[in-house]
């Protein structure tokens, strides 16, 4: 990265690229990799399939830089479209069954405070959700997006969203009591 | 002439036939528009389909996607799909009188209360009525109010229960324990009014 | 619980980082640029006299130039129909959609209604003699 890049505003970055600069363009790229890479990687439960994903995602960026207004509108935007992309991919009929997840996403190293076992097995169940419960789950808990966003993210009602969450909570507590991972409260 | 035509074109203009409200499929609810609610919700969902737009939105829906899959075979045997449903930012924002109307409705003949839903710690009343014409299941009725949100839905055709509950999983329709060929509706109350 | 359940769902859910040649694969992949418009200016050499063709098949030549353009509109027309139709299929089917998911939360509360324990009311105290 060039010093002009590295010590660009963000806001500038975005400028630079929108007017073609190819540096600026890649910075963004770096900024941003990793988040739209884990959201890939957590729906698809696939490292291979997720880095074509989040390729794909920021080819469409390139097309479409002149639509995105400020850096955060950007991070909104990578975010709606690789959870969309995800879903997508997880509905066309060849991949319509639960994917396992990567063993070595699986075993990704936690944190000190972190349970990995518990770590583990969420990852696992998590990829036991249908497409659209699993992309609320993922926007919700690993990207922190409030409700009303992640429904307009996926182009849903709030209400959905707030169910999808309400479900899927329920349905992943259950299964973690039935593989005794937590105690069932009285 | 031409004095005649006009006449004629007043007279049955003004006919009963030309004012009224179009009349409905059986076991079709007249639903309020809510047009004034619109602006006041935080969101609403209305959707009107019609036997003509319901056949359409059935030929558009995507028979790879396992969720419209469903949609599209449950849609088959049914003849109208109609829904009200308000969210608020403040509590009892809704006219009740509106909603009372739409349950006078289904105190009429054919219509049993299947599921009757209180809960009084979170204020939740909901109410499922089928209409039973012929041992069959005609029409579904879903009136559901909380103190920010209400949703009347109402559901025609020929209802099939089993196909309803084989759902679950897809919208994560419940299990309702909906026994098919009772004559009368069963009341299940969990929560009992004092 | 469920705040035990959230707290370690974000634990468990942290961003992954991309493989370390991730940005060199994305900008490999970079559509090239368009090359720049090049104007060329052209010299156009007006001379007084029309040949003799043009007044010959100048008539010829509008007539179908007029019937082309009329089967390209007709044409336009019958494909903005079909696009119209198209995009009432395609909202017709998301209200659809939209209507059997509300119909899907609402029998949700009658499910979770069910779900819950009816409350226990205490015994009525015996009547002491």
């Amino acid at each position: 990265m060039t010093p002009l890049h590295s010590q660009a505003g963000h806001s500038s970055l975005l400028q630079l690229a929108r007017r073609g600069d190819i540096q600026a363009f890649e910075s963004l790229v770096r900024q941003h990799q990793a988040s739209v890479f884990s959201v890939g990687y957590r729906m698809l439960g696939r490292r291979d399939v997720a880095e074509d994903l989040a390729q794909e995602v920021f080819l469409q960026l390139y097309r479409r830089l002149d639509s995105i207004e400020s850096m955060e509108h950007l991070g909104f935007w990578l975010r709606r479209v690789v959870a969309n992309l995800a879903i997508d991919w997880l509905r066309r009929p060849a991949h319509s069954a639960t994917q396992p997840i990567d063993d070595e996403l699986a075993m990704v190293a936690p944190e000190s405070d972190c349970d990995p076992l518990m770590s583990r097995a969420l990852s696992r169940l998590l990829g036991e959700l249908a497409p659209a419960a699993r992309a609320v789950m993922v926007l919700r808990y690993q990207e922190d997006l409030d409700v009303a966003d992640i429904a307009t993210a996926l182009d849903m009602p709030v209400n959905t969203v707030k169910s999808h969450i309400k479900r899927s909570l329920t349905a992943l507590r259950g299964k973690m009591i039935g593989a005794q991972l937590i105690e069932e409260l009285p | 002439m031409i004095k005649r035509i006009v006449c004629m074109a007043a007279l049955l203009l003004s006919s009963p036939g030309w004012t009224q409200a179009p009349p409905l499929a059986k076991g079709q609810l007249r639903l309020p528009e809510f047009a004034a609610l619109t602006d006041k919700a935080s969101e609403s969902v209305t959707v009107t389909l019609d036997p003509q737009l319901l056949g359409l939105a059935c030929r558009f829906l995507n028979s790879e996607d396992p969720e419209q899959a469903a949609a599209r075979q449950l849609c088959t045997s049914l003849t109208g799909i109609y829904v009200r449903s308000y969210s608020f930012d403040s509590d009892y924002a809704y006219p009740k009188a509106d909603i009372d109307a739409v349950r006078r409705q289904l105190s009429a003949p054919g219509w049993s209360r299947l599921v009757e839903a209180r809960s009084r710690k979170e204020q939740t009343d909901v109410d499922v009525y089928v209409l039973i014409d012929g041992g069959k299941a005609r029409s579904l009725a879903i009136i559901a109010s909380e103190p920010r949100e209400f949703a009347i839905v109402n559901v025609v055709g020929n209802i099939d229960l089993e196909q309803l509950h084989a759902l679950e999983g897809k919208f994560g329709v419940p299990q309702l324990e909906i026994e098919t060929g009772k004559k009368s509706g069963v009341e299940k109350s969990p929560a009992p009014k004092k | 619980m469920s705040q035990d359940i959230e707290n370690e769902l974000r634990r468990a859910l942290r961003p992954v980082d991309a493989p370390a040649d991730f940005t060199a694969r994305v900008m490999r992949a970079l559509p090239p640029r368009p090359a720049s418009a090049e104007v060329v200016m052209l010299d156009v050499v007006r001379s007084r006299a029309q040949p003799s063709w043009w007044s010959r098949f100048s008539t010829p030549a509008a007539l179908a130039a007029s019937l082309l353009v009329a089967i390209m509109a007709g044409r336009h027309v019958a494909l903005e129909h079909e696009e119209r139709q198209q995009l009432a299929g395609l909202e017709a089917s998301r209200k659809l959609m939209q209507a059997l998911r509300v119909t899907s939360q609402k029998l949700d509360l009658v499910y979770e209604a069910m779900q819950r324990p009816p409350p226990v009311t205490p015994p009525a105290e015996e009547n002491r003699s």
